[in-house]
């Protein structure tokens, strides 16, 4: 299971990672895309949109089951990862890079964020992993 | 498991449950499922592999290369003595009497309303010996109809489950694993736990929906070998003592190179099946629908008695009727979601829905309620996926679009 340092996550399996000042990019771990398998369907989150933390920002399916993605901090969309429309298989491939979901403008300071570095994260996925 | 199920996840749509019953029934296998890195899902009260890498790329290879399963979950109930075909002919939907020694036949169970017990095989060995393979859902209740049904009967049925493990091997290049292992054929006699009164073929000369039996190199005991399967392609289901059937999956997967093989989880499993438009109990099927809704009505012998056949002559009216569609847009229709009308009034509801990994699209089953409109006439209808109507088109099964697959010309179902 992949954990990228430097990312913070959130506990319902989503990351954030500074691009710079303000502007982050975020996505879905390397463990959520496992339990979800082959994902064949994205709904993105709109351009510009705002979102209170916990809010739903959009969905991911795979070929079993369907999964909401939440904002993990209160956030604005700056832009979307327009590729996953046509090839959504990149969050498996590649959870941290290209199958990124949105950039996005945090909306609260950064110093007050209420989530957890890789190594926290990793001690959150292992009790989930009976 | 549990916490990304309840956060992650919207519950209402979750079909399969992903979390881990403790007290699940393990097949002998479970522990090779685990070292090949298996996502273990409870199904029919087993915790069965979902997949071991990717649903879509077990799938594929199944249609290009080919595929392992354990399926060692479902059931096998022998029946033997006096009056078996007797009784089985009174029991079951298809013609079981002109069944010949090593042949397989598809048949339905009906109850005294005509619904689906269950859709099973049986297995013909000499005159009064058959082996019935259930559903794994339904072994227990297939068990309990049958021994309330054979009272009257001079019959002996036992569940030999436990006993049997089962591995499917399916796909267009299932020959070039199974053949060169295969040490030798057994023409007469017992094969383990069963019992070949005719001499059975050499595997490589059975038909579809034939058997026989065969001893693999390195494997001490003989295993029952049928052409049949649950995936549309040329295939094999094997039949091994459960004590056995370790040494002879490991022996598989140590020769994968031999057909390209792959072990294949039952996510693929029910896109394949599906793809192929075979029905599966639960989604297409169950006690109140009849075999003229699910379109089985072939499966239904004209020339003798059986459970269920009366009550299916007096109904005039199907009350639904099976359609199969795809859809235009991505999301995937998902069992219970409702059909609607260009009018957007419900008229019935999917079956079973899944994402096409031949195709690249969603596809589905439904059942719609209104039996007077024909397939072709639903011109314009919904899904409602979540509240996001989803636009549907009739398509005629099977979903598999072979005009640019290299076809061999021994394939058949």
């Amino acid at each position: 299971m992949k954990i990228q340092k430097g990312s913070y996550f959130a506990k319902t399996h989503e990351w954030i990672s500074q691009e710079r000042d303000n502007l982050y990019i975020m996505g879905i771990s390397d463990f959520a895309q496992s339990e979800l398998g082959d994902i064949v369907y994205i709904v993105l989150p709109g351009i510009e949109k705002t979102y209170k933390k916990g809010e739903k920002i959009g969905e991911v399916e795979s070929v079993k089951s369907v999964s909401e993605i939440y904002a993990p901090v209160d956030l604005k969309i700056a832009g979307v990862n327009l590729n996953l429309n046509e090839t959504p298989e990149l969050i498996n491939s590649d959870p941290y890079t290209s199958g990124y979901i949105a950039k996005i403008e945090l909306l609260g300071a950064a110093d007050t964020l209420d989530l957890m570095d890789a190594d926290s994260y990793e001690a959150f996925i292992s009790t989930i992993h009976d | 498991m549990a916490v990304i199920l309840t956060k992650l996840m919207d519950k209402h749509i979750i079909k399969l449950k992903l979390h881990m019953e403790t007290n699940n029934k393990k097949t002998p296998l479970y522990e090779e499922h685990l070292k090949l890195g298996a996502k273990i899902v409870g199904f029919a009260g087993f915790s069965m592999p979902l997949y071991y890498k990717s649903i879509i790329e077990e799938h594929l290879n199944v249609r290009n290369n080919s595929g392992l399963f354990d399926i060692s979950h479902m059931g096998e109930i022998l029946i033997k003595g006096k009056d078996s075909t007797k009784f089985l002919e009174h029991i079951l939907t298809a013609g079981i009497a002109e069944l010949k020694p090593n042949n397989i036949t598809y048949s339905l169970m009906l109850n005294d309303n005509g619904g689906i017990i269950d859709d099973l095989t049986v297995y013909k060995f000499a005159g009064n010996d058959y082996m019935v393979v259930t559903n794994a859902v339904n072994t227990d209740k297939d068990f309990s109809w049958i021994s309330l049904q054979k009272r009257s009967f001079d019959v002996d049925a036992k569940n030999m489950t436990d006993k049997i493990g089962l591995l499917s091997i399916q796909g267009p290049r299932s020959r070039d694993i199974v053949y060169p292992l295969i040490l030798n054929h057994f023409r007469q006699g017992h094969c383990g736990l069963f019992d070949f009164k005719y001499a059975a073929k050499p595997v490589s000369e059975l038909n579809h929906f034939e058997f026989s039996c065969a001893k693999f190199k390195y494997i001490n005991v003989p295993a029952m070998i049928s052409r049949s399967g649950y995936t549309g392609e040329f295939g094999f289901e094997i039949f091994i003592s459960s004590s056995d059937i370790k040494s002879l999956w490991s022996y598989f997967i140590k020769n994968a190179a031999l057909s390209n093989l792959l072990p294949v989880g039952l996510g693929a499993r029910d896109t394949l099946r599906f793809e192929a438009a075979l029905p599966l109990y639960g989604n297409e099927l169950d006690e109140t629908i009849t075999p003229y809704d699910a379109g089985l009505e072939r499966f239904l012998s004209q020339t003798k008695d059986f459970i269920g056949k009366e009550p299916l002559e007096k109904v005039k009216n199907k009350e639904k009727k099976l359609i199969f569609f795809k859809l235009s847009g991505k999301q995937i229709p998902r069992h219970l979601q409702k059909i609607l009308d260009e009018n957007l009034k419900p008229i019935g509801c999917v079956a079973s829905g899944t994402y096409s990994p031949t195709n690249k699209i969603p596809i589905g089953s439904a059942y719609i309620s209104d039996i007077h409109t024909s397939p072709a006439s639903l011109k314009n209808f919904f899904i409602d996926i979540r509240g996001n109507f989803e636009k549907a088109e009739v398509i005629n099964p099977p979903f598999l679009h072979r005009k640019h697959r290299k076809i061999n010309k021994s394939t058949n179902k």
